[in-house]
């Protein structure tokens, strides 16, 4: 019980939140709730109304027959009540319209202005947040929960409202006209909720179902299309697509299931209304019979009848999506709460086109507060100078890059950068002395070109293919199909890894910047090529300093400094030769290597 | 769209049951207010209680018989739908393996998972949508318009006139609202597409200070979407009002008109009840059509896609003779005869006039730069691809002669990236032998230096979970080697699959294979010039030409390339600067 009341509570607040960042929406917001009570109004008064002209047309029929002359509508017998029942619905459709359209771009434009919040909050959140986040689970929630929010504001609210008033205002109106025959209704609307209410948890179950059997297909693909060279080249087809069939076929089954489920809740619901009706229309007819009710009375009812039951299984419905769309709201909330990285100084130091110096002086870090990577770093690189870190995997070589191009912000010590500590220059001005390769490539959906000309678009195509050319991948990209204006796909099947490393160096090169950083940028790349783009890069440097992280260390001796990690610290600092001598890890990391 | 009939076709028993039951749903439902209409016309007029109670018996078995046929309509119709998505993607997967390397590449793996589960879905969600909500419309219609005419023309008449007002409206809208939702389904990619790049390239935004760029790029495609979603709703907002503005004049209508019908005696007063409702069903079950005929556009994209995998037709065909390919006969196991590959979608050729032969009992390795074509040729070899010009022959035979199973029978591969599918090492392992005991599995992992598995815990029944990323680069390595030792064949391909392990492990592994493999030729493609200096035939490879053949002694003094390589390669402390 506590549970519920937090959450409910919660709820409140994300309500309360939603309620204000749309707060400019309110005069419309405002229409639309008029907009609902009338038109619930006047959905209620329409069927009475409309019972009304048939009675009264009923006993203009009976005179008429009594006096034996046929009978016709005019103005004073009936045609007036029609035309203002033809208004009483016309108002209706219209005040519908209203609220609709209000709402369709009421709920487009909050999810907008959420997703234009998310867009800023991405470049503000810390690289940690995305290293703890999925990268699904945040692409999730800028589309899906947005999305789902939005149909669920859209139709959810106008609905609930409208059935709420629509089905309270009916009983109401059916209890006036008869109030026995108005508990037969209640009876069965009770069964029929309860029904709904098995069948939702039914629904939910198999849905689970269907969704564990898609995982399980889809992890099966997966493997499958991978994979599917190795399947091939041991005649291994036949045990494969057996084995597909039997998931496929389980998925099937689970399918058939969830699916029945869900759409046989309408027409199970149905039956049971319709049930109602059949009990109902008996009593009725022995009413009519004694006289106890009147046609118009009886058609009324009916029509209450039909207003009052579907809207109730509807209602119930929509309030379950509308909780599914604050949890989605809460979710993007959460985003858009989390902590920012920290404000760039307000005046800052200005460090334009750096000499190249750069300090690590008794840095310590851990990517989580309670747990320190590295302790107490120092090391010293001159201007001109190529730095050299290595160690096996996890040693935090990445993480001294991190630290270096401000990702992370260090617990303690400071970094410098011609003499200036790191913290006191904006982030933009930093980086901006900066050109990194990484490992994992990164290129956008776009021509080769603007992949190239990314971090200068006002390149112009000469510069963009000597810079190619000094990344040794302007031949590769002369055979594309449309040269520098082949278009990357987003999973970039087209070109190789190695290739995408190629450009991404190409990028960097281009933007000329005073500090180089490698992140085994060459890893994917064959050593004669390595080599190769090492003499060029060594001409692009020259003057400039350069940290290079590298596991194959037939490219780094001749670095002027080689840093050896393990576990986050630095063990050994030297020149190759040194460090040979010294006959330590990195002499053992070196001979290992070479056989 | 001919596509789903082919598989419909399959359930015709299925399909027949199920329209039946759907015919049984729409009937009951207007038999209902005309059972009612009577009950009160002739009931009430004659005071007859009994006429009551009989109607109501009748109408109680309607609702029951109308019931019945919804519920077991929409079980069938989803046992139909599942059958149907089963198949379909069963048929995908099939196809898949028939296609070549570059069939698949067309598509892409990304891709092709999309078609085989999501879209399939798709169309699976919207046959069931159509079966309920689209066939229903024109049983609907034609027996709700026979009802109305029976009670009186005039009526009838205007219940035409309505509807197909209501359904010109509806055509004109569907046709609005293909290009806006195509348009919404673009925008929406572009918006994934765009976040995604956002959310992998964090790092790379941040170096190069492109933040506010890359804000203003997401703000612009939010925005696009947003526009055209408003577009869209707007258009279901526009037809939800539509109808019900429809039935509302409809009611009217029969009021006015009916109500002189019933003064010339034409009609009776409770028939104006079953019209209202008639009126009420048939353009209710219109908008609901219209409601699923509006997202068809995006299932059709869906079934072109899949048709699309259906109907490419492997470039890749067995040749007729397969069966008489005489094993460990000939000395020579391949043989490239002045073979030329081109990629189809290439200006230039990936390789050009290859000639050179594998022997049994001999090593061949290939060496060359990235790009230099060395892993085109072990997928030629196993017809993954096929030769442009020239040959190539195994066992005297060309490989386009026989099946590609029988093929595959008599080769051994070990890909570039090692790769273990989901399940234990030893189901790994069967892959190369299905009939392999766990003495012939445990010499397999001895030679290839894959004796970690004997200290596990579980052994060969060690889980193994999926892309086989319990286990490091190494031992995914050695366990594919193993895989391919396993099985007995004649050529044995390992395409750099030497990457991942030390120096040491390597040589080891180097000198077990070679006593094990005596009677079979192995192929090495290598990067690394230790791991093939020992071959007996080094073919250089560079832009897809051969530049030498020879042993590594012989290459060292007469390939120029083949000593840039090993240069690049030398300890660079000693021999470099």
């Amino acid at each position: 019980m506590a549970n519920k009341s937090k959450n409910l509570k919660r709820q409140a607040k994300t309500i309360k939140r939603l309620l204000k960042s749309v707060r400019q929406e309110y005069p419309r917001l405002i229409i639309v709730f008029i907009s609902i009570i009338f038109y619930t109004v006047l959905s209620l008064v329409a069927p009475v109304y409309s019972a009304n002209i048939v009675d009264m047309l009923w006993n203009h029929i009976q005179d008429a027959i009594n006096e034996g002359v046929k009978f016709s509508i005019t103005w004073q017998t009936g045609g007036r009540e029609i035309l203002i029942l033809l208004i009483i619905y016309i108002a209706t459709a219209g005040l519908y319209t209203l609220q609709k359209f209000l709402m369709t771009s009421f709920s487009e434009k909050l999810s907008l202005s959420l997703r234009e919040k998310i867009s800023h909050k991405i470049n503000k959140l810390p690289l940690s947040y995305f290293d703890n986040h999925k990268k699904g689970e945040i692409l999730s929630r800028a589309t899906n929960d947005l999305d789902k929010m939005s149909e669920a504001l859209q139709t959810g609210l106008l609905t609930l409202f409208t059935s709420i008033g629509t089905v309270v205002g009916s009983i109401i109106m059916m209890i006036y006209f008869n109030i026995g025959l108005t508990i037969v209704f209640l009876v069965f609307m009770i069964i029929s909720m309860v029904l709904t209410k098995t069948f939702t948890k039914k629904t939910l179950n198999y849905a689970i179902e269907r969704q564990n059997q898609i995982a399980n297909l889809t992890s099966q693909v997966e493997e499958a299309y991978t994979g599917r060279i190795i399947i091939k080249s041991f005649n291994q087809e036949n045990n494969s697509i057996e084995s597909m069939r039997q998931v496929t076929e389980q998925v099937a089954e689970a399918t058939r299931k969830a699916d029945f489920m869900t759409n046989a809740i309408n027409p199970a619901i149905r039956l049971v209304n319709r049930l109602g009706q059949v009990v109902i229309a008996v009593f009725a007819g022995k009413l009519l019979i004694e006289q106890k009710l009147t046609v118009g009375v009886f058609q009324a009812f009916f029509q209450y009848l039909n207003q009052a039951s579907e809207p109730l299984t509807e209602a119930s419905y929509m309030l379950n999506s509308l909780q599914s769309a604050l949890a989605s709201a809460e979710r993007i909330y959460n985003m858009l709460d989390e902590k920012e990285i920290t404000k760039d100084p307000k005046n800052p130091e200005v460090v334009e086109n750096a000499n190249g110096e750069v300090e690590f002086r008794n840095v310590s870090f851990g990517y989580t507060r309670n747990k320190t990577l590295m302790k107490n770093i120092s090391f010293k690189a001159k201007k001109g100078q190529k730095i050299a870190i290595v160690g096996t995997t996890g040693a935090g070589k990445t993480t001294l890059i991190n630290l270096l191009m401000r990702f992370y912000d260090v617990n303690s010590g400071e970094i410098l950068l011609d003499g200036y500590d790191t913290k006191k220059l904006t982030r933009e001005n930093l980086r901006n002395n900066f050109g990194m390769v990484l490992q994992d490539t990164w290129l956008f959906e776009g021509t080769i070109a603007e992949n190239i000309a990314y971090g200068k678009p006002n390149a112009t195509r000469e510069e963009i293919i000597e810079a190619a050319k000094m990344a040794r991948v302007d031949f590769f990209i002369r055979t594309m199909p449309d040269g520098y204006d082949t278009v990357l796909t987003s999973d970039a099947e087209n070109i190789s890894v190695g290739q995408r490393q190629l450009l991404t160096i190409a990028r960097v090169i281009l933007c000329n910047p005073s500090i180089l950083i490698l992140d085994e940028a060459t890893s994917s790349v064959d050593t004669r090529t390595e080599i190769e783009i090492g003499k060029a890069m060594e001409n692009v440097m020259k003057n400039r300093t350069s940290f290079v992280i590298a596991h194959r260390l037939s490219t780094i001796v001749d670095a002027d400094l080689i840093l050896v990690m393990q576990n986050g610290n630095i063990i050994e600092q030297g020149t190759h030769k040194e460090l040979l001598d010294k006959n330590g890890a990195y002499a053992d990391l070196y001979n290992s290597q070479f056989a | 769209m001919k596509i789903i009939f082919k598989y419909v076709k399959r359930y015709k028993g299925l399909c027949i049951f199920t329209l039946l039951f759907i015919v049984f749903d729409v009937v009951g439902a207007l038999l209902i207010p005309t059972i009612t209409s009577d009950m009160i016309n002739i009931g009430v007029g004659s005071k007859n209680l009994d006429y009551i109670y009989q109607k109501g018996i009748l109408m109680l078995v309607v609702t029951i018989m109308s019931g019945l046929g919804a519920l077991l309509g929409s079980y069938l119709c989803s046992k139909l739908s599942s059958n149907i998505g089963r198949d379909m993607r069963n048929d995908i997967y099939k196809k898949s393996l028939d296609f070549s390397y570059t069939n698949f590449k067309q598509f892409g793996t990304a891709s092709m998972i999309t078609r085989t589960l999501n879209d399939v879905n798709v169309v699976q969600q919207t046959f069931i949508s159509c079966v309920q909500m689209v066939i229903p419309v024109p049983i609907m219609f034609v027996s709700g318009i026979a009802m109305a005419f029976s009670i009186n023309h005039q009526m009838g008449l205007l219940l035409v006139f309505v509807t197909v007002i209501i359904i010109i409206a509806a055509i004109f809208i569907t046709r609005k609202a293909t290009k806006i939702f195509e348009k919404l389904q673009r925008f929406l990619d572009k918006m994934n597409v765009i976040l995604r790049e956002n959310i992998t390239g964090v790092r790379v935004i941040r170096a190069f200070n492109k933040e506010e760029y890359e804000e203003e790029r997401l703000k612009k495609s939010f925005s696009e979407y947003a526009d055209s979603a408003i577009k869209a709703n707007g258009l279901f907002a526009g037809l939800d009002s539509l109808a019900f503005f429809a039935i509302n004049l409809c009611i009217v209508a029969i009021l006015w008109f009916g109500g002189n019908q019933i003064g010339v005696g034409n009609m009776e007063i409770g028939d104006i009840t079953a019209l209202t409702e008639y009126a009420i069903l048939i353009l209710f079950y219109v908008i609901m059509a219209q409601m699923v005929i509006i997202l068809l556009p995006r299932a059709r994209i869906c079934l072109k896609r899949i048709n699309e995998v259906l109907d490419t037709e492997s470039e890749i065909k067995d040749g007729k003779d397969a069966k008489n390919i005489k094993r460990r006969k000939n000395p020579i196991v391949i043989k490239f005869d002045k073979m030329t590959f081109k990629f189809d979608d290439a200006d230039e050729n990936t390789l050009e006039n290859i000639s050179f032969t594998c022997k049994r009992g001999k090593t061949t390795a290939i060496i060359g730069s990235t790009g230099s074509g060395k892993s085109t040729i072990a997928k030629l070899i196993m017809r993954l691809h096929d030769v442009s010009s020239g040959s190539i022959s195994l066992n005297g035979q060309d490989i386009r002669n026989m099946s590609q199973k029988s093929l595959r029978d008599h080769i051994s591969y070990v890909p570039q990236q090692a790769w273990l599918f989901s399940g234990t090492i030893r189901d790994n392992l069967r892959y190369g032998n299905e009939n392999a005991t766990d003495e012939e599995m445990m010499h397999a992992l001895d030679i290839a230096q894959a004796g970690f598995v004997k200290d596990l815990e579980d052994g060969l029944d060690t889980h193994v979970a999926q892309g086989g990323t319990n286990f490091s680069g190494g031992q995914k390595q050695r366990l594919s080697i193993a895989r391919a030792l396993i099985k007995k064949a004649e050529l044995y391909i390992f395409d750099d699959s030497f990457s991942a392990l030390d120096f040491k492990t390597d040589a080891a592994l180097r000198k077990a294979l070679e006593k094990e493999l005596t009677t079979s030729a192995v192929l090495i493609i290598a990067q690394r010039i230790s791991t093939i200096v020992n071959a007996d035939q080094i073919v250089v490879l560079n832009d897809g030409e051969i530049v030498g053949v020879g042993t590594h002694q012989e290459l060292m003094k007469n390939c120029k390339i083949y000593q840039e390589i090993a240069k690049s390669q030398l300890k660079g402390g000693k021999n470099g600067k």
